[in-house]
Formats: structure tokens, sequence, C-alpha cells
């Protein structure tokens, strides 16, 4: 290998480190540091053509392996990058928050708002994000950069829900080298117990970061984790209106954090609104039978994470090409490898050269990309599709990265994510804005509820269902302007008559 | 004329017409609109609809049951479009109308007539869809921008034709059955309302059917008419010369304290994020005290205080407005200070509701002097001593006091007309969309 190749392959391998998020940091060279260590908001990647802004992107694009120059097809994407993007890249921090009883270790991204300027300022919001089902906290990666853009003060928490990304239980922490995948099976992903882990991390975050009090938050979630913020937020107005003592809070719908009722009582939670993101009850309900035959047409596993990118922008399923690199790699992990959190630099060193290796096999690269062709086609005219799934599957067996979540394995858990949404949706307290990638998405409840003014309704016909990652410019816009019509502190209503007369003016 | 009266025929077959004859009509009624003020004044008797929604057939069936043009006089409070499949037909139909009538149609602006909307919520794509290209929908729009933002009905009756000075609103069925009446109620009969004439509470006469309304013995307990089902403060109000009716789509804004403050803008354009226009057809009433914070992202809710402030201010006896979709077709509030018309039954084609008219009749009695509220008559008090003395009220002072804003203002007769929505023709309509695949 040229000295140019192997910088290219040590790059490569450490964006597939950041990307999942391992610590302890493994050794940089100087190299690496020089291109991921600094800033944060300031040289995120521009979507696409421009990639060659991005200095990450360039050292995989410009110089490709030998093996694909020869046999692969030219890249789908011609002039744009598929490598990971790290979380760095997004956010400051990445939090590991045990609970009190030690049952659960959460896995945070964390962009702290920026405190109060002075006396009777408040300090800048905090988006509180929770993905859907199957997918991790880095889904909100680009949208978190969109929306610091756009309000600087405004802080981003993004959790990796139980059974996602790098939170664990210790039932599979404890498994080690096993793997957490016969565990996370067993994971209780009801409804109830994801909005109290959001309650949770909320609530450690606060405690980790030695914050004195905390800042007004909106909740945001897409799909399964529209279901948790919107069940989050009833649970907080009816606990709040029933009683604020805090033997009465054990009546909620959701149980007590883990941390302990203590800290539940001191959690003044500010709750500005809740935002959520393309998922609406009947639809979803409606959506639920024809899971199983889209789970199957999804490749089980991939050559590399720069595959698995490829495949999620090829198949539109993630239509942002920056988007996909930075959330993919959070919902893949190494069947090889151990699931422990730290990974050795050796080890992840030699599995990309490994990869180069495959490279070399001509087989390899091209069935992959004819695969992601066949994926696109048969995406169009599902569900008739699937058939081919299965053998895709199995061929897929022998792919070294799978999915981190097994998403069939949920299915006992689906109708009570989304049964009730609607009515929770429009009863809980604090503004509500509803983000749909189409208007025929609304079921009946939901469009009554519209044409009487209950809440705020966003559609992108453009986006597909990761709203978010698709369209995160637009989508941080929404965001962005919700929470100034609902920051209390800016807002300033005209004067109450009775208010006036009582001051003896003419009204 | 010839070609507006074939337009007119096509449309009503629910045959779009041709991408000339769309321009040219836009074209004429750009002409006909730019020449309109911010608020139309109009003359009872008149017909005021609420939301229609590209629901073409029951448009139809709104026309069958309040009476064809230009035997009708009608308002349109605005929504002509989006969400219904036939939001081309139903928009150019009454387009048309308005070009051939116009002094019997009157259109005003909704929320949905604008870009930004339109290019989400459907009829941008049904354009693409009929004429495979967005020029229709480019022409639609700019007829969007002159439609006026509201308008103000004089010399309504405030007796219902046909009836006794007593009746003060009648609930008909569509097919012209009286569903229930409500008795105006006498000065001095305030609270007393259980106590009126006839055998039933509030004087109601019931037939098909319908529940009897609950008894309303004490004020906060409000009831609707009955049959309707529903709620709202309509029990009536005191009788005297009917003061004018303000029509717009949404509802106040913070910024517009009078009606003459409407007169002012400049509406030939977009219809803002933020601002008066865009409140004027963006909010909502609610039952708050004061301003507070719309739900919907844009406009305010308002209460009953700032409603009636403003009717008082403005010598009007009600607003109509539509905007909100309501289950029993409208809704009076405030003591049937403002009162919501929804004219699209069975919403979305799935929500279940029925719809309404509200029918203001002529003034024929001679009596009275109409009290205008275009602000250009006695207004340096007001309007207030104005209207006082022609209602032989007993003199007020121009310092408005609380026990003022409770005092009940005058309300015309309102007759409404209840229907539903008109047998569906499936035809025509777009496939139901397939679920999307990956919703977890």
């Amino acid at each position: 290998m040229s000295d140019l190749q192997k910088r290219w392959a040590k790059a490569k391998m450490s964006n597939a480190l950041h990307a999942m998020a391992t610590p302890p940091v493994p050794e940089f060279n100087e190299f690496d540091e020089d291109r991921y260590g600094s800033g944060l908001v300031a040289n995120t990647p521009q979507d696409d053509d421009s990639s060659s802004a991005s200095s990450v992107s360039s050292t995989g694009t410009v110089i490709p392996s030998p093996g694909r120059a020869l046999f692969a097809r030219p890249q789908g994407f011609p002039g744009r990058s598929l490598d990971p993007i790290p979380w760095t890249t997004y956010f400051e921090r990445e939090l590991f928050l045990p609970a009190e009883d030690g049952s659960i270790t959460y896995h945070a991204y964390l962009t702290s708002p920026a405190p109060s300027a002075g006396p009777g300022k408040s300090p800048g919001p905090l988006f509180v994000t929770h993905h859907g089902a199957g997918s991790s906290g880095l889904s909100f990666a680009v949208l978190s950069s969109e929306i610091r853009k756009r309000l600087p003060s405004a802080g981003i928490l993004s959790l990796d829900a139980r059974g996602h990304g790098l939170t664990t239980t210790t039932s599979s922490a404890a498994n080690g080298v096993e793997g957490g995948g016969p565990e996370r099976e067993r994971e209780d992903l009801t409804l109830a117990t994801l909005a109290s882990d959001l309650l949770s991390v909320i609530s450690l975050t606060k405690t980790a970061m030695h914050w004195p009090s905390l800042p007004p938050i909106i909740l945001v979630g897409h799909s399964l984790g529209g279901a948790v913020v919107t069940e989050l937020a009833c649970s907080l107005a009816t606990t709040s209106s029933s009683s604020n003592k805090p033997a009465q809070q054990q009546t909620g719908s959701v149980p007590l954090p883990v941390s302990g009722s203590g800290q539940l009582v001191d959690l003044d939670l500010d709750l500005l609104g809740y935002a959520v993101l393309d998922v609406v009850e009947g639809s979803a309900m409606d959506a639920l039978q024809s899971m199983h035959a889209y789970l199957a047409t999804r490749p089980a596993g991939f050559d590399s994470l720069r595959d698995a990118v490829e495949w999620h922008v090829r198949s539109r399923t993630v239509r942002n090409a920056v988007s996909a690199r930075a959330s993919v790699p959070g919902l893949l992990v190494h069947s090889s490898s151990s699931q422990s959190q730290s990974q050795s630099p050796t080890q992840a060193q030699s599995r990309t050269q490994g990869q180069e290796g495959g490279g070399e096999t001509p087989g390899g690269g091209d069935g992959g990309q004819d695969g992601a062709d066949m994926e696109e086609k048969k995406r169009e005219e599902f569900p008739v599709a699937g058939v081919n799934g299965g053998t895709r599957g199995k061929g897929g067996s022998s792919k070294p990265w799978r999915w981190r979540t097994d998403l069939a394995k949920t299915q006992p858990f689906w109708e009570g994510w989304f049964g009730g949404l609607s009515k929770k949706f429009l009863s809980g307290r604090g503004g509500k804005m509803l983000l749909l990638a189409g208007t025929d998405r609304l079921d009946t409840e939901l469009t009554i509820g519209q044409m009487q003014g209950k809440y705020a309704l966003q559609v992108f016909p453009e986006a597909g269902h990761f709203i978010h990652e698709d369209l995160p410019e637009k989508t941080a816009i929404a965001l962005v302007d919700f929470h100034r019509r609902n920051d209390r502190s800016a807002l300033v209503l005209p004067p109450k008559v009775s208010e006036m007369l009582a001051q003896g003016k003419r009204v | 004329m010839s070609d507006l009266d074939r337009w007119i025929a096509q449309l009503r077959a629910c045959r779009p017409i041709a991408e000339s004859e769309v321009r040219e009509l836009c074209h004429k009624a750009r002409e006909l609109l730019i020449e309109e003020g911010n608020v139309v004044t109009i003359n009872a008797p008149v017909t005021i609809c609420g939301d229609i929604h590209g629901q073409f057939h029951d448009l139809m069936e709104l026309f069958r049951v309040g009476g064809d043009v230009p035997d009708t006089n009608y308002l349109f409070m605005g929504d002509f479009v989006d969400r219904g499949f036939y939001s081309l037909e139903s928009f150019l139909l009454l387009l048309c109308l308005k070009v051939r009538y116009p002094d019997r149609m009157t259109l005003i602006r909704g929320n949905h007539e604008s870009r930004q909307i339109t290019t989400v919520y459907g009829f941008y794509d049904e354009c693409l869809r009929k004429y495979g290209s967005a020029n229709v929908w480019r022409y639609c729009c700019d007829v969007f921008d002159y439609l006026a933002l509201g308008a103000i009905v004089l010399g309504a009756s405030n007796t219902v034709s046909g009836q006794s000075d007593d009746v003060e609103i009648e609930v008909h069925n569509s097919d012209g059955q009286v569903i229930s009446r409500f008795l105006r109620q006498k000065e001095g009969d305030n609270n007393k309302q259980g106590g009126k004439t006839g055998g039933t509470p509030n004087g109601t006469t019931t037939t098909n059917g319908a529940p009897p309304p609950a008894q309303t013995s004490s004020p906060p307990t409000l009831t609707g008419p009955p049959g309707s089902g529903a709620s709202g403060s309509s029990s009536g109000s005191l009788g005297n010369p009917a003061g004018a009716v303000l029509c717009v789509h949404g509802g106040l804004s913070p910024l517009i304290d009078k009606v003459d403050k409407i007169r002012l803008l400049d509406r030939k354009q977009e219809v803002p994020h933020e601002g008066a226009m865009c409140d004027l057809l963006w909010s909502d009433p609610d039952e708050i005290d004061g301003w507070g914070l719309s739900p919907r992202g844009a406009g305010f809710l308002f209460g009953a205080d700032i409603v009636k402030v403003f009717n008082h201010r403005n010598d009007l006896s009600l607003i109509a407005r539509a905007h909100q979709l309501v289950m029993e077709g409208f809704k009076e509030m405030f003591d049937a200070s403002i009162v919501t018309v929804w004219s699209a039954p069975n919403y979305c084609y799935r929500c279940g509701n029925v719809a309404a008219l509200l029918e203001l009749s002529e003034d024929e009695s001679g009596l009275g002097v109409l009290a205008r509220s275009n602000g250009d008559v006695n207004r340096s008090d007001g309007g207030v001593g104005a209207a006082g003395a022609a209602a032989g009220a007993g003199p007020r002072s121009g310092v408005l006091m609380e026990g003022d804003l409770l005092a009940r203002r005058t309300g015309p007769a309102r007759k409404y007309r209840v229907f539903q929505a008109a047998p569906q023709d499936s035809r025509g309509m777009p496939a139901k969309k397939p679920v999307a695949d990956y919703f977890l």
C-alpha cells in the first residue's frame, strides 16, 4: 500500500470509530486531529456536491482504492461522499448516564443551551429529541446543527432509547462479548417505560451537567419518538394538574424515573411545547400490517458503513446524503466485534483493512450495488415486493455490519405505541406541532383537530418518513419558529380588557 | 356575456373550463375585485356561507338548500379551495358567478386562498393534475390577492321573515322544515329565560325528534339551539334595531380596533405570516380572557371581552366568521356576539359533521335608523350615543363601564339552514395513496 492509501485507511477507520461514538477516544494521529477535533457547527459538512468543502469526505472520494476503481461501477453520486460523519461534528459531548438502580445506562448526545445572559433573561431552550424505532440519537445530528445556526442559544439533547444506539441495559452489558442481540429482544419497550426513560435522561442530564435548573424544554419526537414525547407531555399535564405532592406523583401514567421520586419533584419541567414528526395514529396503525413485508426488503447486513449509507440514500430511506452519513453508522454494529463500548484501534484497523481486501473481490462491491438498485425498485412497487427480500436477507447474513435493533422483534409493542396517540396529542399541555410528509397521513381525529385550530400543522410533501433527516433545514426553521411562538419570556400579548378597566382606562 | 353563461353551465356540471378561459375569467374577476374595498359593504338580505374546501357536490347542495344564484344573494367567507377533490371547479364556479352577478355574490379571502397553503393542501396538485401545468393555479392565486378581507352587512332585520317579532333564531333542516325556534329575549328578562313564553324552555318549538334544550337557569350554562346540538350562548338578545354584521374569515386582530383600520391595509399581496391581515384570516375566538396564543401557529385567540368591546366600538351586533370546523354546522359564542359558520359537510369526506348557512333577512319595517358601522356617522362618541338613543335604551356615558360590557347587544334575526353532505360521487376521486411503508 502506498503511503497515501494507508492514510486513507486510517482516516476511514477513525471515521467509523467516531461514528460509533466509542469512548475512550481512540488514538489520533495528527492528520486526524486536524480534521475532526475542533469546530462544532462551524465546519459541518454541506450538502452533497459541495462535499469538497469537507475535508473528511474529500479524503474518501478523491482517492478510491484500486479495487473499487477497477471493478465497481462509478459511484452513484459523482462528486459526493458516502463516508460516515462522526458525531463530534454535530454535538458538543456525549453522555453516559447510569440510572441510580444501575439497570440501564442511558446514552445521549448533548449540545448545551447558552446560559441565561443575565437576570430576568431566560436561558436558551433545550430541544429534547427522541428518535423512532430502529433509529438512534444521531438521527437528529444534522437537525441539531441547523437549529443552532438559526437559534445559537438553543441546546439539543438527543438520546438513544433503550435497545437502540449505545444505551445499554445491564443485562446486555453484562453479557459483554456475546453481544446485546439476544438481550435486546427482551427489552421492555412499552410506551410508559420509554416515556419514563426520557424523563430520566432529562433529569440525569441536569445532574450530570450541574445545571441549577432546567432550561425551557421543547420535546421533539420522530415516529415512535413522537408517541413517546406525546405520552410524556400528557402525563406531565395530568400529574401537575392533579397535584404536585410527591406522593401523588405516583399516580401519573408515567412511572417514576428510576432515579427516585425526589428528583422528579425537583424536576420542574418548563415544557414550552412538543413537536411530533411524521406519525399519526390512524395511518401508523394502517401501516403496521405491512411493516414485516417492509422489513423483509431491508438488507440484513452490509459490507461496510459506506455500503449502508449508500443503501439508505439509494433506497431513499434517507433522502439527504449528509444526514445519512451522520445517522446511519449509529444504526449498525459490527457483528464480529464485541458489543462492549470500547473497541481497540487495532481491532478496528484490522477490520478496515479487511474491508479493503473485500473491495478487491469484484463480486462483493458490485453485488452490493446491484442489490441497492433492486431495493430501490422494490420500494417503488411496494408492498408486492418482499419475495426477494428473503434472499437478500440470507445473502446479507455473511456481511459484518448488522442492524443494532431487530425491529421485527419489537412487534409486540407496536400497537401499544400508537394506540390513542391522536387523542393524547390533542390533550397534552403546551404548544403542539405536527410535521408530516403528506396531508394524506392525517386521521379523522387530527383532521378535525386541525380544522378547529388545536395545533400547528406543517407539511413537507417532498420529504420521506425521516423528515428531519431529509429536510433538516426546513425542519429546523419550523422548530425554531415553533419555539419563538411559544417562548413565554418573549411573549407580549395585548392587555386584557378587564385589566384596562381596572386601570381606569377607557376601552 | 354568453361565454360566461356557458362557463357557468359547464362548471355546474363539474367540468373544468379550458385554460385560456380560466385566464380570461381571472382577468375579468381581477378587474372587478380591484374596485372593491378591503371591507365590502352589502345590504341584507344575504346568505352567509363558511368554508367550502373544494367539496363541489356539497356546494351544489348548498345552492339547493339556500336557493340558487341570482335569486339569493350570497356571501362566501373564504376557504373555497384545498382538501376536497374539486377545488378548481368550486372556486371557478364561484368566481364565474361573481363576475356574472357582481352585486349578488360576495367572496372574501380565507387563509387557504394563499400560494403557500394551496401548494401543500391540494389545490396546486389538483390544477397540475387537471391541466398539466401550474398556469391555472397561478391565475387563481393572482385572483386570491385581490379578494376582499371582510364584509359589512347592513340593514338586517331583527325579525325572521314571516314570523312574529319575537323570533330571533330559527333553525331549518335542508328541506326547509323548522327544527327549532328561539324567541328574542325581552328587556329586563336577562336572567329569567326559563320563564318566557311557551311551555318549553327558551320558547322553543321542537320538531324532527330533536331533543328539547337543556334548561338554562343561570347565565354561565351555555346552550345552543336544540336539534343542532350546538353549544353556545345563543339564548337570545334584547330586541332593538339590528346593528351591522361584520363578516371575516378568521377573526379579530390585536392590531385592529376599528373596522376602518381594516380598510387601511394593503391587501393585494400573499397572506403574510403575521400582522393584521394574517390575524383576520387566522384567528379564533376562545373561552379566554383577552388575547391568547393561537395553537395554529398563526393569528391569535381572542376572548369574549375582546369581541364585546370590538362590537361595541364599531356598533356591530354580530361578527360572522368561518375558519373552524363545527360539527353542528354553526356555533354562536359570547352571548351571540360572534358566530362560526361552517359550510363543508362531512369535511374531507370523513369528519361526519353537518354544514350550515346563515340567512339574514332584509329589514322591511322601515322603522329605526340604520346604525351604520362604517365609522362615517357620529363616531365621536364611539357610536354609543347614536345607537343608544335610537334604541331608546337610555343614556350611556362615553366611558364604558364593566356593566356595559355585559349588556347584551342587539342581534339581527338569524335563520340557519343545516344540511348534510350530498351523496358522494366517487368518480374522479384520486385513489387513496398507499400507506407509508416505514412508520416506526
